[in-house]
């Protein structure tokens, strides 16, 4: 009897124990990310006005705004989606449709995981070498390829896992009334997986629109506005990059609006995806 | 002319009626794994035809066969001939969408599209006729109610077709299949996801169904079975054991197998 429960005591101990442990680590983990939001939102919203989406990005020890930053950094990522998305969704579909039971798929796939997993920089630094170095200049065009590049693997991996997830009884049944492979895929597959390769895309756009590494060998920097793609443009990554190190006043409260306002892009694209997500169509 | 039921086609004795699909000397193979085993058997055209038999006999896969749905994996084939007016469906010039549209299919679990109501029938009608949209509209309102369906949906077309109960998408699976016109219906286990009250409503349709259409039906329920089917096949391990009028199946097989399943001794 006393054994058995001093056994019981001991177990209550190990789990007060395991418990506290675990809910430590979690706190350590929540409070670093709490005062890092704390102190982006403190900052950020300090220095958060319409000028920011109004004026370009100042000289040195000018006031000024980010709009030029900003409006590279939406068109350079929608040349990227804009590239990257129909690359990846098509591929993805090769996957899990044409190419379900083929090698080739396998070895893609595979290809395709360290694409996913591969560092931003070495992206920015192939694409330094494939077309920045031979036309000579930065450019907005090697900004958006470099992009495009990181959309890819990140739109390749959810279309396929979307499209997987689409139960074989529907294609079954779409085959079964005598259409062909292309239109099941597109009026069945497609239909039942929408909203999660939409959630890809978006996931896709939160996760270049605050790459810095690649931008900085490519598109460079811009400190005027610019619409030529052309030219090197500005960005809101690399711009914080070098606000963020001057010893300016302005420049280092523009670079935490800057990162403020990635940060809340981000949220809201993340936000619409689950909402995405969870909605049944 | 098309071919009719002749004495050595059949395992038992013949069945009445012209044949609309003749199997010879099927076999069917999963990879190196033979599934099924030199099947030769008559549907009569118009009535119902049941396979019967226990899990894994290859009731189904004998189905599949029948609108080569099985073409969609691979590592499956078929060898033998079946027959569909005379014409063998396994030959490799036949065009599979268009044979597909000759030879419906409904399964198991309910498979409505991800669309409305109304775009779930019209999807079909669409992929090989070229019609205005009114002439659409009647012809999704006349498979609606082929499937009695259109009372309860006809103020909710536009509703998708995943918002209704199991048994109201199980009709509207056999409406979309009904909507293309085909001339046989293969129906996988219709009703063995469904409650005893749908189920009862998809057995009634089938009746009234074989007026028109060649119906064959695997399921695993044999009261099912005897209530809606005029022959009836069972199979057991890949093999056609016994094939006949329904009745005499269920009354007085002459197999011991058979006998052995329908009193519920093995399966």
């Amino acid at each position: 009897m006393s054994s058995a429960s001093s056994l019981h005591g001991r177990r209550k101990a190990k789990n007060a124990v395991m418990m506290t442990l675990c809910a430590g680590a979690a706190g350590v983990g929540l409070a670093w990310l709490a005062l890092i939001l704390g102190a982006l939102v403190y900052k950020g919203l300090a220095g958060l006005s319409l000028s920011v989406f109004t004026e370009m990005t100042p000289p040195p020890g000018d006031a000024g705004g980010l709009l030029n930053a900003i409006a590279g950094s939406v068109a350079m990522t929608i040349i990227a989606v804009a590239v990257g998305t129909p690359v990846g969704v098509l591929a993805g579909t090769y996957m899990a449709e044409y190419g379900r039971f083929s090698r080739l798929s396998t070895v893609v796939r595979f290809i395709n995981d360290i694409l996913l997993s591969a560092p931003s920089i070495i992206i920015g630094l192939f694409v330094y070498e494939l077309m920045v170095r031979p036309m000579g200049h930065f450019s907005a065009l090697a900004g958006a390829a470099a992009l495009a590049i990181l959309v890819i693997p990140v739109v390749v991996r959810t279309t396929e896992d979307m499209l997987n997830l689409v139960p074989n009884a529907l294609r079954e049944a779409g085959t079964a009334i005598g259409a062909p492979r292309w239109v099941v895929i597109r009026s069945v597959a497609y239909r039942a997986a929408l909203s999660g390769i939409v959630t890809g895309i978006l996931l896709a756009i939160a996760r270049i629109s605050g790459e810095t590494a690649p931008l900085l060998f490519t598109a460079l920097n811009n400190q005027f506005w610019s619409s030529n793609l052309n030219a090197p443009m500005a960005s809101l990554p690399v711009t914080i990059f070098q606000f963020a190190l001057s010893p300016y006043e302005e420049w280092q409260q523009l670079a935490w609006t800057g990162a403020l306002i990635i940060t809340l892009t981000v949220l809201g694209l993340s936000v619409f995806a689950r909402s995405l997500t969870g909605r049944k169509l | 002319m098309k071919p009719m039921l002749s004495p050595e086609m059949t395992v038992a004795e013949p069945v009445t009626g012209k044949a609309k699909i003749e199997v010879k000397d099927l076999n069917f193979y999963y990879g190196d794994s033979k599934a099924l085993k030199n099947i030769t058997l008559a549907l009569p055209e118009r009535s119902v035809t049941a396979f019967i038999g226990p899990s894994g006999c290859g009731k189904s896969t004998l189905l599949r066969v029948l609108n080569r749905i099985y073409e969609l994996y691979p590592k499956q084939r078929a060898e033998g001939q079946v027959l569909l007016d005379g014409e063998n469906i396994l030959d490799r010039s036949q065009d599979l969408n268009l044979l597909r549209t000759k030879i419906g299919m409904v399964f198991q679990k309910p498979t409505p599209f991800p669309m409305s109501i109304y775009e779930n029938i019209a999807f079909g009608i669409r992929l090989y006729e070229k019609l205005p949209k009114s002439e659409i509209d009647g012809r999704v309102e006349q498979a609606l109610r082929r499937a009695a369906l259109w009372g309860e949906v006809k103020d909710k077309l536009d509703a998708s077709g995943l918002s209704l109960s199991g048994g109201q998408q199980q009709r509207l699976c056999i409406a979309r299949t009904v909507a293309v016109q085909p001339e046989v219906i293969l129906l996988d286990e219709p009703a063995s996801a469904l409650d005893p009250l749908s189920t009862a409503k998809i057995e009634e349709l089938i009746d009234e169904l074989q007026a028109e259409y060649t119906i064959v039906i695997v399921t695993h329920n044999m009261q099912q079975a005897a209530r809606v089917s005029s022959q009836t096949a069972f199979m057991y391990l890949g093999e056609l054991v016994e094939f006949d009028r329904t009745e005499k199946i269920f009354t007085s097989p002459r197999e011991k197998r058979t006998q052995d399943y329908i009193t519920g001794r093995f399966g």
